[in-house]
């Protein structure tokens, strides 16, 4: 036998033979359909699991920590790095959590470029969900196919913000920049093709019998299970129960906007494959109705409010008690009131909240970001056990988790 | 003199508050009649010590003891079917205490409820993983961020951080940077602590001159072969000027003009 | 490469090449890097994305595998924290020689904005890395650019890759 030292380390991942006859194995953190670095300690007696154990934390980065010691505008990039499949979406809830606390609102053509970010955000993220669940579960060309459709909703991204996946696009109390020229008729092209790539996976897909077999009964929770574990977002609309934040609890311009909130009860990881799918088609929905009303807007862009957010690039140069403020909000960062606020937010994954303490002093005294997929993560214990392991990484692969929010 | 950081604080403060700046307060509503929150806080009865509107949410303060039942209550009798959060915030500087709140969500009404109890350092609280198994990780990681121990808790175990880790990092007291069991943590654990010389410490500066390197930088005044070390010190070398041992073509230009 | 063509062959109707035993086992080599499917980050959807339709990595020989056993390169991409670091490690030790590292990204590089306890900074402290590539995250056309790199390095190098002392490995 191996004699283990420091630096031939010898590791053992596989116990066999144990008094009971199980097997424990080993998934993670490096794998391939873990989404990331999830590590997941299986006991199997045979094929079916008897016993799971997520183990997560593998890509814990202290960013509830750094929120307190960085001042509000400091913080904003780092919330890219939680979902970042979908970075606007951090951005927002940040910005809508910290504006609430401010207590001021965006001007309504931020409020449009807004929630135009936050949809495509959506569908680059349910593209990706698609792209790696088919993936996993074996059907290469669809990651392909909707790896293709991905890329061009970031090229929007890009020509808007300058970044592929860390977009920083929204900033508490507005956002930076207007929409550039002719890029609402890119939207527009590119939202017309949309409809059509969906009906392409969707042929691919629904009625495929591999896909069906592999989809269909696999990873079951009930409605009541969803809400107890603390599911959000797909998960807990695959389970019959129709919450969506934003009809709900609206903010920005859903209130105005005329779209549905998909529903399913099969429970099961078809469900929420079909679930995804529509959701993407009430997305370009959306969309659409959003482009029209841009153009109704008038172009201020961030929110006046010179306690808190620095005037406009012209005023700075042009009059100096701008100029002292902006000094002042760079130097030592914007005071906000002193209090406490949840603030949620439909996010592609679910509910992503943040719940900030302010102080009354420009670092947060304590920021807790409420991740859709960390309560993913723990439903992992309950539905797994009992499936067979070659439907551990369907049930992965539908919950849709992110690591980066997950263990922040 | 170096400057004087206190040590039950180490989180980052602001460089300058003028004196006389007092800090505004989020508005803190009453809870009106006739409204949901209203029959909420009817519900729970003698059990919330303090009750308000904040930001939309209602905000009730209760007792540590207590928390499981009004949890309960409002699970129950309210509709708050889903427990949305749960965590803490460490006020042990201030006032030796940890604040815990709960988030929960009633789906029907889409309403949101904070509870909120306070408890003192040393003491535990009774797990809520009974009513919500959403609050089985969400309690471990308060666990493992605070120390704060859960009573009755099925697998109160480390969640985020390695279970042979030191300290709980969301304390107050727990730095940033700089924390000597975390700085090393890697090296010891994959290498050996004696491997802390060869691998040095913590280095993010990719600009960083190293004097003693004396394969890539070289130190003028110092000149030493290739690869020498002088990890000792370096022996200084006299600067030698041309003047010196050189024809000095500034001074005499004697020789030049013989030439010609 | 070098070729010479020998024209006493070639009148026989056989087709020689000569070259030497580096320049062809290095042309092996770079040009079937097979990296390893190591996405730790946000860095990791990069890298998908240039394994993907677009930007196509399978043209330049590169084929992620799943197991380190198969493995050539390590691309490292993205935050590494303190409690994934001796997984890190271990990954590196099961890949067979040679074996070449990318670093992908700020966070792999110094640790980049995570400046924090849990982040190791810079993965240059736990394996020797070949390439650093910067960027937050490095768009998908500068991972495959590293990649032309790291096919440079390595067609300068020697077959026997003991005479080849690496630079930044300090550690063994």
């Amino acid at each position: 036998m191996q004699q283990p030292n420091k630096l031939t380390p010898f590791f053992e991942n596989l116990n066999f033979e144990r008094d009971d006859n199980t097997m424990v194995i080993n998934f993670g953190p490096q794998h391939p359909s873990a989404h990331g670095q999830l590590r997941l300690v299986l006991e199997l007696d045979g094929e079916l699991v008897t016993k799971a154990y997520p183990d997560i934390g593998y890509l814990h980065r202290g960013i509830e920590k750094m929120a307190e010691n960085m001042t509000y505008n400091e913080f904003l990039p780092t919330t890219d790095r939680l979902d970042y499949i979908a970075s606007t979406s951090n951005n927002y809830a940040y910005a809508h959590a910290v504006e609430k606390l401010l207590g001021i609102e965006a001007p309504r053509r931020a409020q449009v470029i807004r929630t135009m970010l936050l949809e495509i955000n959506r569908i680059i993220s349910h593209l990706f969900f698609l792209a790696t669940h088919a993936l996993d579960v074996g059907a290469m060309s669809v990651f392909l196919y909707a790896f293709r459709e991905r890329e061009f909703a970031m090229d929007l991204m890009e020509d808007y913000c300058g970044a592929r996946l860390t977009h920083s696009a929204v900033r508490i109390g507005g956002v930076p920049l207007d929409l550039p020229a002719g890029w609402t008729e890119k939207l527009a092209m590119y939202i017309e093709k949309m409809p059509e790539a969906i009906k392409m996976y969707e042929d691919l897909l629904t009625e495929n019998r591999i896909w069906k077999m592999r989809l269909e009964n696999v990873g079951v929770i009930s409605g009541e299970d969803a809400l107890n574990w603390g599911c959000t977002g797909v998960m807990l609309r695959g389970s019959g129960i129709k919450y969506d934040i934003r009809k709900e609890e609206p903010y920005e311009l859903y209130s105005e906007l005329d779209f549905d909130i998909p529903v399913s009860d099969r429970c099961d990881s078809y469900g929420r494959y079909r679930l995804y799918m529509e959701e993407m088609k009430e997305s370009v929905k959306i969309l659409k109705q959003l482009i029209p009303m841009y153009f109704e807007t008038e172009p201020q862009l961030m929110a006046h409010a010179p306690q808190y957010i620095s005037a406009p690039k012209e005023e700075i140069m042009t009059q100096n008690y701008a100029l002292m403020q902006h000094f002042v909000l760079v130097t030592q960062g914007m005071r906000p009131p002193k209090g406490e606020v949840y603030a949620p937010t439909e996010s592609p994954k679910g509910e992503l909240g943040f719940y900030i303490k302010s102080e009354g002093e420009p670092y947060a005294y304590r920021l807790k970001c409420r991740a859709p997929s960390f309560f993913h993560t723990g439903l992992l214990q309950e539905i797994l056990v009992g499936t067979y392991i070659a439907d551990v990484v369907t049930i992965i692969g539908t919950t849709n988790i992110v690591f980066g929010e997950v263990d922040r | 003199m170096r400057k004087y950081t206190p040590k039950d604080n180490v989180q980052a403060k602001s460089y300058y508050t003028d004196r006389f700046w007092v800090a505004p307060r989020v508005p803190k509503e009453a809870v009106e009649e006739g409204t949901h929150f209203e029959k909420v806080v009817a519900a729970l009865g003698a059990q919330v010590k303090e009750a308000y509107i904040q930001v939309g949410q209602l905000v009730m303060h209760i007792e540590a003891t207590e928390n499981f039942q009004v949890i309960k209550i409002l699970k129950e009798q309210c509709g708050y079917t889903q427990c949305s959060e749960q965590s803490a915030v460490d006020y042990l500087a201030k006032e030796g205490e940890f604040e815990l709140f709960y988030q929960l969500l009633n789906i029907n009404e889409a309403k949101r409820v904070r509870v909120v109890c306070r408890i003192k350092k040393d003491e535990a609280i009774e797990s809520i993983v009974p009513l919500f198994k959403s609050a089985n990780f969400a309690e471990r990681e308060m666990f493992d961020m605070f120390g704060i121990k859960v009573n009755n808790h099925p697998f109160l175990k480390r969640i985020i951080m390695p279970d042979d880790w030191e300290g709980h990092p969301l304390l107050k007291t727990y730095p940033l940077q700089g924390d000597e069991f975390a700085s090393w943590y890697e090296v010891d654990k994959i290498f050996g602590k004696e491997y802390r010389n060869i691998i040095g410490p913590e280095n993010r500066d990719p600009a960083r001159i190293d004097r003693y390197d004396t394969k890539r930088f070289s130190r003028i005044g110092y000149e030493v072969p290739f690869g020498a070390d002088i990890s000792g010190g370096e022996t200084e070398q006299p600067i030698e000027y041309s003047e010196t041992f050189m024809v000095n073509y500034n001074k005499s230009s004697k020789q030049l003009d013989e030439r010609k | 490469m070098a070729q010479h063509q020998v024209n006493y062959a070639s009148s026989a109707g056989l087709p020689i090449a000569l070259t030497s035993v580096d320049k062809l086992v290095n042309w092996g080599r770079s040009n079937s890097l097979w990296p390893l499917t190591y996405g730790l980050a946000c860095c990791a959807i990069e890298m998908m994305a240039s394994g993907a339709s677009r930007y196509d990595f399978d043209r330049m020989g590169t084929i992620f595998r799943a197991s380190p056993r198969q493995a050539d390169v390590m691309i490292l991409a993205g935050t590494l924290s303190k409690k994934h670091s001796e997984f890190a490690r271990r990954l590196y030790d099961q890949m067979t020689e040679p074996k070449w590292v990318i670093s992908m990204g700020s966070c792999a590089n110094t640790g980049g904005m995570f400046n924090t306890y849990a982040t190791v900074q810079g993965v240059d402290r736990i394996v020797p890395v070949d390439i650093y590539l910067p960027g937050c995250a490095p768009r998908p056309e500068t991972l495959q650019y590293a990649l032309m790199m790291l096919q440079k390095k390595i067609r300068k190098e020697s077959a026997d890759m003991k005479k080849n002392k690496k630079q930044n490995l300090r550690l063994v």
